[in-house]
């Protein structure tokens, strides 16, 4: 069982980074050659490229949700998102490129992806590294929600 | 006409707004796009050592990664007075190359292409990638996917890592080709060039074959007499990764020809109230609003900015593609807003030749590929974007940190045209104030043509690019919205 989990997001755009945030506190807890923990500054064909090959792809990335809260951690399954567009007129949606994918017969799309979101009511336009308080509050439990998604399969050293 | 004033706070809301505002008859007078720009680069960039740049810069956005890291990696090469060894330049070139390759094969397969591939009428879920392969049959579909990761994996091998390169350094680049990747990116380009002909044959079959098409392309609203730029070779040739900077002008001719470090001579910007996006224009021209026509200093970037700011391709087939282009839409220049997508077909034939020429060439395996590099100083750094003009401009202190950051991106340099193209599609499909459903179509039509690159995350999910058309009436009282993925 190979996993990839991945930390999507920019790390210079403030909050919108905070997938990377999570990542680079993972890589401290798993050490596991079935484990490969990366980030990507990127969506559409090239995530659904990134996840390619493995058994099973966290996403964790910024999710907007005008009407929610900041710094709230959802799982989200990929079925779930009626439309996931790429934020970006010069892209397509990860669920477009799989749609894509599937019809072309690609045999090496995950059989389970899961997001882990955490919300945000607005995506910064400001450049900058840190996280708003509330945000940076939210680390830990996504940290913890994605290990929960792999302490099946592998060893964790806190 | 009368001044509208919108609220600034309401110019960052949502994404890809526009505004329409109808005159006394309900015909349109004039319209806005309003669209995030990123902000506080300066700020953030300050104190930064410059080497860093290259890496910083390639994460602004997640659709030119390597325009970006290729733009700042020539600042810093002139920042610190230092010329790269030609094997250097050659390999940053290659990899330019393997990064349009795959950047059109996606907009014009999965985004532009659709809309005539599918079809300007077909319902919004028909015209996307998946329209394109049930008309175009899936093993069409399969050699898209194929020759899109070829240009990333080109782009891969030279950079280290295909969306976030880390070769670029002042003076050089920090890796070199062995005979093995020499071999795989031969193969994948030979195959490249193939794919980018039979594009050029499938758009030639299903658009230019067909009336209805053609008479889209040179209908009216879609026309803008504009000034052209691009980088062009000493030839006068289209070149993605350096040269001089060339304006033409409505009929081709030339307009002025500079370097990059004289940009400030030559381009000004101009601020709107309504939008945080400038509007640069040529400063010996000034700025007249948003009107086209020789008297406008409005001018356009991207591939067909490129095509018509040049004299042909440097290389054979696409120079063929690029005479054909020009005769077949009436000569130079063409105005129509819609043959950007021609234009980046054939510079996609441009880009796989090209990839050709310098995979072929002895010197791309040199182990000569950097330079030492000299005093920090101030540096300007041009590449052509997919989507058009890129620059960095650098000032270091003694240190060799960042002091002053400025980036002029391609689509800042299309923002005046893109507002015009759009008004312009809104005032060919509302009449005497009614507004069919076609609209969206016809708008979103006009913007994507250029492929913008809004500033604003790229991945966010569920995100979207929703797209809300505002239309008000002569007493500014809203009068319609139209809105697609909210």
């Amino acid at each position: 069982m190979r996993t990839i989990i991945l930390g999507v997001g920019n790390q210079i755009l403030g909050n919108d980074g905070v997938g990377i945030h999570v990542t680079n506190s993972l890589k401290k807890h798993v050490k596991d050659p079935n484990i490969t923990i990366d980030d990507a500054v990127t969506g559409g064909m090239n995530l659904l490229e990134l996840i390619l090959g493995y058994d099973k792809a966290i996403i964790i990335d910024a999710v907007k949700m005008e009407n929610g809260e900041d710094g709230e951690v959802k799982k989200i399954l990929l079925n779930d998102f009626s439309t996931m567009h790429s934020c970006n007129p010069h892209d397509v949606s990860l669920i477009e490129a799989i749609e894509v994918a599937k019809k072309m017969g690609e045999n090496r799309i995950p059989k389970e992806i899961i997001i882990i979101g955490i919300t945000m009511k607005q995506i910064p336009c400001e450049f900058g590294e840190k996280l708003s308080p509330k945000i940076a509050a939210a680390l830990p439990k996504a940290v913890k929600m994605t290990l929960n998604e792999i302490k099946k399969d592998i060893k964790i050293s806190i | 006409m009368k001044t509208i004033t919108i609220d600034p706070i309401t110019r960052l809301e949502g994404h890809g707004k526009i505004s329409i505002f109808l005159d006394g008859k309900g015909d349109v007078e004039n319209a806005y796009l309003q669209i995030p720009e990123l902000r506080g680069f300066e700020r953030f960039a300050q104190g930064r050592r410059a080497e860093d740049m290259p890496q910083i810069t390639s994460r602004i956005c997640g659709v030119c990664p390597v325009a970006h890291h290729f733009a700042s990696t020539k600042a810093l090469d002139a920042a610190f007075s230092v010329d790269p060894p030609s094997a250097a330049k050659k390999l940053r070139e290659l990899m330019y190359c393997g990064y349009f390759i795959y950047d059109h094969i996606l907009h014009f397969y999965f985004l532009g292409g659709p809309d005539f591939v599918v079809g300007p009428d077909a319902p919004a879920a028909k015209r996307n990638v998946l329209g394109v392969i049930e008309k175009a049959g899936l093993e069409i579909g399969k050699e898209v996917i194929k020759h899109r990761a070829y240009g990333q994996k080109i782009t891969a091998i030279l950079g280290g890592k295909a969306t976030h390169p880390v070769c670029g350094l002042p003076g050089g680049v920090s890796k070199g080709l062995n005979k093995d990747e020499v071999k795989d990116i031969e193969n994948m380009t030979k195959s490249c060039i193939d794919f980018a002909q039979f594009s050029l044959k499938l758009f030639n079959d299903i658009v230019l074959q067909n009336k209805d098409y053609v008479n889209l392309i040179l209908s009216d609203p879609y026309q803008l007499k504009t000034y052209n730029m691009g980088l062009v070779d000493k030839n006068n040739k289209v070149n993605f990764y350096d040269g001089k900077i060339r304006v033409t002008d409505q009929q081709g001719k030339e307009k002025v020809k500079f370097d990059v470090k004289d940009y400030t001579k030559y381009v000004a910007e101009h601020v709107e109230e309504w939008s945080y996006i400038k509007f640069p224009y040529l400063k010996s021209i000034g700025w007249n609003g948003f009107k086209d026509g020789k008297d406008s200093g409005i001018y356009r970037v991207g591939p067909l900015g490129r095509l018509n700011a040049a004299e042909g391709m440097a290389t054979p087939l696409a120079n063929k593609e690029y005479k054909k282009m020009f005769e077949t839409l009436g000569g130079k220049a063409v105005n129509s807003t819609l043959a950007f997508h021609w234009a980046r077909l054939i510079e996609l034939l441009y880009a796989t030749e090209r990839a050709m020429e310098l995979i072929k060439d002895p010197e791309i395996t040199s182990t000569k590929i950097r330079n030492p590099v000299g005093e920090p100083g101030e540096g300007m750094g041009v590449t052509e974007a997919a989507r058009g003009t890129l620059i960095h401009h650098y000032k270091l202190d003694k240190k060799g940190l960042i002091d002053k950051a400025n980036l002029i991106v391609a689509t800042t340099n299309n923002s005046g045209a893109i507002n015009m193209s759009i008004r312009d599609a809104a005032k060919g499909i509302i009449k005497k104030g009614k507004v069919n459903d076609g609209l969206l179509n016809m708008v979103e039509m006009a913007f994507r043509a250029y492929d913008p690159c809004f500033a604003c995350a790229t991945h966010t999910l569920p995100g979207g690019m929703p797209l809300e058309v505002n239309i008000y009436d002569k007493d500014k009282k809203l009068y319609k919205t139209l809105r697609r993925n909210f």
